[in-house]
């Protein structure tokens, strides 16, 4: 019996061995620090087995769920299949259900995807062009109530994706996909717990994702949605966001536009920090660009939230990410 | 007579203290520079790991993760004036959670005793 595969190769380890050291003695360059299972560095994710709970100790519990560990203090007593974190777990095939203008710049793409592909809301995946042209969006619709993955994309004229999906894409249109990957998920919230969720732009996709699965498995907890745009008709959710509020006690919206005086307007970073409390206690979820995410986290935790409740996803530019 | 790290509390101290030290430490305009754009949840680790062996708790510290984790600041200006507000927010956190100065004072020479590592020399 194999007990410790990487990727796809078997990797000897000793009785009472730790997963780093048979890494590292496979001349395998897993990242590394402290050795202690403190610093992190050496984080990996099981695709197959249960790392042991000493190997999980300090993560959160979206990591903890997705099978996350410390392999520096993982001893496995049951067989692991293991990949370095960051890696998706394989390709698979989509094909175009749909594709609709949500606004100007922003369409809905839904995807059926092949059988074994299994997400949770919140996280994001690979769209990959035949010509192996990929980036990545992030997943806002639930597995267990839609027969489709939807993305919200942005599209950016003269970008080389946006192109394709503007120009090419058609329901019945084959895709590869790859992933999933990301921690922004539902997975370890306190059902009585406050919910906070913070997005700019298309960030809005993996929050929508996180709000119906919370609402799906009956969330108690108060739920605040703010959403950020540039212009009125960023917030192309409305609406739909408006109408969810009428059936749902606990959620409330609130939608700010940067070019707007009206109530509705100004910066959706600075109306969320100026209104948040019960911080320490608050689950949040943080989704847009690198400066928007970098800036709430920080000022958040120095208000008092704690990292650990802290979920976010970064959009970074072609090319680099989102 | 039991170890710095046992009378401090052991690993629960360090938890206590590692949340408190890092937003002083984000806080502190002298040296907020140069934790622009990192992670924060690993930066929150790399404290922990660094608390841990100020504490005198268990730890493999080398130095040459130190070293190599501050080349690119050190490139970017940092000097002993940044270590020195570095282990005053330290001394300033322990002393809000009410650690003896005796202790206080054991913790600093521990931590400063990494100065040349961090600053590559």
């Amino acid at each position: 019996m194999t007990l410790l595969t990487y990727r796809a190769a078997a990797i000897e380890i000793e009785p009472g061995e730790d997963v780093l050291s048979a890494l590292l003695r496979a001349e395998i360059d897993a990242p590394h620090s402290c050795r202690s299972g403190v610093c992190q560095s050496c984080m990996h994710r099981a695709v197959d087995g249960k790392p042991p709970a000493a190997a999980q100790q300090g993560l959160c519990d979206a990591q903890k769920g997705l099978g996350y560990f410390l392999a520096c203090v993982c001893v496995p007593d049951t067989p692991l299949t293991i990949v370095p974190a960051q890696e998706a777990e394989s390709r698979s095939g989509a094909v175009v259900h749909s594709i609709d203008r949500l606004s100007g710049e922003v369409v809905r793409l839904r995807l059926e995807h092949d059988a074994g592909f299994a997400y949770r809301p919140g996280q994001f995946l690979e769209l990959i062009t035949d010509d192996g042209l990929g980036r990545h969006y992030s997943i806002a619709s639930v597995p267990e109530e839609d027969p489709f993955v939807e993305l919200h994309i942005r599209l950016h004229p003269g970008g080389r994706m946006s192109r394709f999906i503007a120009e090419e894409l058609a329901p019945g249109r084959r895709l590869h996909i790859a992933g999933p990957l990301g921690t922004c998920i539902y997975e370890g919230v306190d059902p009585e717990q406050p919910m906070t969720l913070i997005g700019s732009g298309t960030g809005l996709a993996p929050l929508v994702g996180v709000l119906r699965d919370a609402l799906r498995r009956g969330h108690r907890g108060p739920i605040r949605l703010y959403h950020g745009a540039r212009e009125r008709e960023g917030l192309y959710l409305h609406d739909h966001l408006e109408a969810l509020t009428e059936r749902h006690a606990n959620l409330s919206y609130v939608p700010r536009v940067l070019s707007d005086s009206g109530p509705q307007g100004g910066d959706v970073a600075a109306a969320a920090l100026a209104h948040e409390d019960a911080l320490p206690h608050t689950a949040f979820f943080l989704c847009g660009g690198e400066k928007l995410v970098g800036r709430l986290k920080r000022e958040l935790y120095l208000k008092g939230a704690s990292l650990k409740q802290m979920r976010s996803d970064t959009f970074l530019p072609a090319g680099g990410g989102r | 007579m039991s170890s710095l790290y046992e009378r401090l509390g052991g690993e629960k101290a360090v938890d206590a203290a590692v949340d408190l030290f890092y937003r002083t430490v984000l806080a502190d305009g002298r040296i907020a520079r140069f934790f622009e754009g990192v992670n924060m949840e690993n930066q929150r680790a790399k404290q922990k790991a660094f608390l841990t062996m100020a504490f005198g708790g268990p730890n493999k510290y080398t130095g040459k993760d130190m070293r190599k984790a501050h080349e690119k600041l050190v490139a970017k200006g940092l000097n002993d004036s940044h270590v020195d507000a570095v282990l005053e927010d330290l001394s300033r956190t322990l002393r809000q959670l009410g650690v003896d100065e005796k202790e206080v004072q054991e913790v600093a020479a521990l931590a400063d005793s990494v100065r040349n590592d961090v600053l590559n020399r």
